[in-house]
């Protein structure tokens, strides 16, 4: 039935948006905050992934418990990260740029030498089907679209109500006024890519659940995080969402009419036409 | 860096950043290199070399781009546009490799100036982010075009047709490893020497203007986008070039050759090698792919072993590898820096 | 009249940095564009030289209307300007800043540079000696191997007129040309000044010096954005207003 159909699509597309919506953001905050293409954000949601599935499949773990475990985990690695990986070459474009370059070949790598080519997904958070009124949705789906929201949420208040979520936003605006007043950027750094990584870990975990792991799939979500990040424009946080939405909503819609891979062509379309028209992007300010 | 470059009035090469390269080395190296296929035997090795000179135009290319403060992401799509047009229009049009090949180029300088235009408005990293983006797109657009063709590659791509004069020479390339190899060898003789004119005369030196400073560059004159695209467009031909070549060389086209990961290897390459010389994508292409395949045996643990080298000369050395030497040269304080005195005059 | 705004305005979001800005130069002049900081000076540079567009108003330069032009277009048609800050090639030496600021005359093309035709080779001879005697007039000839990024900062700025030469400028805009100098380089800067006028070249700077003011034949100050008073500097420097702009309410001339 088509309303049935059209509701599962319609939740395709929050869940996607919303998982779009998560690693865009963490791309964008270490891109405004740090300057840095964090391409190793690629491998960071799939570490998250594969260490929830470890937790919960291997070591028998509650699932939301791995969760939340998974997100912890890969977030204190973000500490990692930013201390010892990109602080030392801060503003140095082209060592910033290598670094990140070697994570996500080190580690993509590292992984398909451990894990290689068995098929594996993270055990399903809310399995089953929701009926009603003649439409079953699939309540995986939904449970992560509501997930991300809620974090989506907790971000923007984070960054609205708490300090150092304040200063995280200056920074990100690039306002003089975060510049004079002597706020530590590499604390407010730290934090950053921290949240990135926790946000990255748990769609990686989520959607986990719902595809396959393997251990290239960030490339896509990469993909997806830059390009709401572009259709956003520079140094918008919020256009991030605005533009995960409309993104979700064409990768779930798209596919019905068109094959697989025009969407990609499509969006690369979009891209040029918005780049031609608004350089800076979407929701973006002037340059 | 420290040092005084003396300004050589004398040449017709605008020398920007540094002294031309005159180490003997050059020569000896090419001279070595004409002379390989008599101590290695082996096709594998000749197959390696092959891929490497191939792999050194197009991060060459890549650092072209990159002189006007432009790191594209997305490269190796531009090497698949000319690959896969030049295997196409030989294959189903049957024309001559010898032909298809510039085309190819073209194809990609063209679909460069394209998406050029819109992409270059942006800056710096924002651009490596769109570049990566568009890289991306193009491959999916060449997998939705095989996917209507039913295949899952291109294959039956003709190879490179034979030269034939009678009496003088004869050389075919079909199942000739060695035919190729000084094909390779000497498209990229000539693709780096058009690709170190360009740098040294007064294009290039536009172009490093604007990555110096693209305020004052525009209050000089120059058309930043019009420059920041010519220098796309110019890198991506060489791609395209380079690509074509290997379309006829391999025989055969898949999609993810030319997709994410190795555009990113191609960055690699280029910034391991060092970004500042010409010489930099050279040596970096050379060990990065070279060093891999001598360690064969761990095949898996390349990327591994890539990741160690790449982590190595972040630390160790800013320039990249090819810049050691100026890096050495500074720490031992042989800069013959004057005392620039108070006065102007 | 070689440059006039009429008009000319620009607003940041809900701040007008400069409004309805009316001023003329005419050939030949010296004018100086004064006012405490965030005046509007340095915006209105980058107005009339193509760098921002302007919310409304308008600049013409030598009868045509340039308004929204881009810069480089501007610098085609004659006017030069310098920066106040980062106004370099940093990695380029002295003498490179200056050959590669010849683009646009004589200007190459790209086949006949890749080829190094003739005609690319006496260009570049020309603007190889063309380079030197700029160099030699703002005195910077002898450091001309020096990297432009090791230079003191008073010759940097020296370096940035050096190179706005290159254009051929008829009008010269310098943004604080002479902030950081030392006493000495100031005098010696002031006397390039005097050849460059003496050259026919109309200059139009920004400072905040009041002893380079006095080489000028008009001053025109400016205050949160408005015209607040033009004239000789003797007149500028007993007007009420200025005073008050620059050394407040309580305290009187």
């Amino acid at each position: 039935m088509v309303s049935g159909l059209l509701a599962q699509v319609a939740v395709n597309a929050l869940m996607l948006a919303s998982m779009y919506i998560l690693m865009a953001l963490g791309f964008a905050l270490l891109l405004s905050i740090m300057g840095v293409l964090n391409f190793a954000h690629a491998v960071i949601y799939m570490a998250g992934g594969y260490v929830c599935y470890q937790l919960a499949a291997v070591y028998g773990i509650n699932q939301w418990l791995s969760l939340v475990l998974s997100a912890v985990i890969v977030g204190s690695f973000g500490l990692f990260l930013e201390r010892f990986c990109y602080r030392p070459f801060f503003g140095d474009v082209n060592r910033t740029m290598v670094m990140s370059l070697a994570l996500i070949v080190i580690l993509e790598s590292t992984v398909n030498i451990l894990v290689g080519s068995y098929v594996r997904s993270v055990p399903s958070f809310a399995p089953g089907v929701m009926r009603g009124g003649g439409v079953s949705l699939s309540v995986e789906r939904l449970v992560t679209f509501v997930i991300g929201a809620l974090l989506m949420l907790a971000l923007i208040l984070f960054m609205q109500k708490t300090k150092i979520g304040q200063q995280m936003s200056a920074i990100s605006q690039e306002s003089i006024g975060a510049v004079l007043q002597g706020i530590n950027i590499y604390r407010v750094s730290a934090v950053a890519t921290v949240i990135a990584c926790a946000l990255a870990a748990v769609a990686g975990s989520l959607m986990g659940a719902i595809t396959n792991l393997n251990p290239f799939m960030g490339d896509q979500m990469l993909v997806k995080a830059i390009e709401v990040v572009i259709l956003a424009g520079i140094g918008s946080i919020g256009g991030v969402v605005g533009s995960g939405l409309i993104l979700g909503t064409i990768d779930s819609f798209l596919p019905l009419v068109l094959s697989g891979c025009a969407t990609d062509a499509l969006g690369l379309g979009i891209v040029i036409l918005i780049l031609l028209f608004r350089p800076q992007g979407l929701f973006g300010h002037e340059a | 860096m420290a040092t005084r470059h003396k300004y050589d009035s004398g040449a017709f090469l605008v020398k920007v950043k540094g002294k031309p390269f005159k180490s003997a080395a050059v020569p000896v190296l090419v001279i070595l290199l004409f002379l390989l296929p008599l101590f290695v035997k082996q096709p594998y090795y000749i197959h390696v070399f092959i891929i490497t000179l191939l792999y050194i135009i197009v991060v060459s290319s890549l650092r072209t781009i990159a002189l006007s403060g432009q790191v594209s992401v997305g490269h190796a799509a531009f090497m698949g546009i000319g690959a896969y047009f030049s295997g196409v229009i030989s294959k189903e049009l049957g024309w001559m490799p010898w032909l298809t090949i510039p085309l190819g180029g073209l194809a990609a300088m063209f679909a460069a100036v394209l998406i050029g235009y819109p992409f270059t408005r942006v800056r710096a990293i924002y651009f490596s982010m769109v570049s990566l983006f568009g890289g991306i797109a193009i491959v999916n657009i060449i997998r939705v075009a095989q996917k209507w063709t039913g295949a899952i590659g291109l294959t039956g791509i003709p190879p490179l047709s034979p030269i034939d004069i009678p009496g003088v020479i004869s050389i075919t390339f079909l199942g000739e490893k060695v035919s190729y190899y000084y094909f390779t060898l000497l498209l990229t003789l000539v693709c780096l020497s058009a690709l170190y004119r360009i740098e040294r005369c007064r294009i290039g030196m536009t172009w490093k203007s604007i990555a110096q400073s693209h305020l004052v560059a525009s209050s000089v004159g120059i058309n930043e986008v019009g420059s920041r695209v010519l220098s796309f467009a110019t890198g991506c031909f060489f791609a395209g070039i380079a690509g074509a070549s290997y379309a006829h060389y391999n025989l055969v086209l898949t999609a993810p050759t030319f997709g994410f990961l190795p555009s990113i290897f191609l960055v690699m390459y280029m910034l391991v090698g060092g970004r500042d010389r010409f010489g930099g994508p050279i040596i970096g292409t050379a060990i990065l792919v070279m060093v891999p395949e001598f360690f064969r045996s761990l095949k898996e643990f390349t990327p591994l072993i890539l990741g160690a080298i790449m982590v190595v000369v972040v630390f160790l050395m800013p320039q990249g590898i090819a810049g050691l030497f100026d890096q050495i040269k500074a720490r031992h304080g042989q800069d013959r820096r004057r005392k620039v005195p108070t006065h102007a005059a | 009249m070689l440059l006039e705004t009429k008009g000319l305005t620009k607003h940041f979001g809900g701040l007008a940095a400069v409004s309805h800005l009316d001023m003329q130069v005419n050939e030949g002049e010296v004018v100086g564009l004064i006012g405490p900081n965030g005046a509007g000076k340095t915006t209105s540079f980058n107005l009339m030289s193509g760098f921002l567009r302007p919310t409304g108003g308008t600049v013409a330069f030598d009868g045509h209307d340039i308004t929204g032009m881009k810069p480089h277009v501007i610098a085609k048609m004659g006017i030069g300007r310098t920066f106040q800050l980062a106004s370099l090639f940093s990695d380029f030496t002295v003498l490179e800043n200056v050959v590669a600021s010849f683009y646009l005359y004589p200007k190459s093309g790209f086949w006949q540079a890749f080829f190094n035709t003739p005609a690319y080779r006496e260009k570049e001879k020309y603007i190889l000696n063309e380079a030197g005697k700029v160099l030699q007039l703002v005195g910077l000839y002898k450091v001309k191997d020096h990297l432009a990024k090791n230079l003191p900062h008073g010759h940097q700025k020296v370096l940035g007129v050096a190179r706005a030469l290159a254009v051929k400028p008829k009008l010269l805009l310098l943004d604080e040309p002479i902030a950081g100098m030392t006493r000495d380089e100031i005098i010696f800067f002031l006397g390039v000044l005097e050849k460059m006028r003496s050259q026919g070249i109309t200059i139009l700077l920004v400072e905040h010096n009041m002893e380079i003011m006095s080489l000028c034949d008009r001053i025109i100050v400016l205050n949160f954005g408005n015209k607040i008073a033009e004239g000789s500097p003797e007149e500028v420097r007993q007007n009420e207003e200025v005073i008050q702009a620059y050394f407040g309410s309580e305290h009187a001339a």
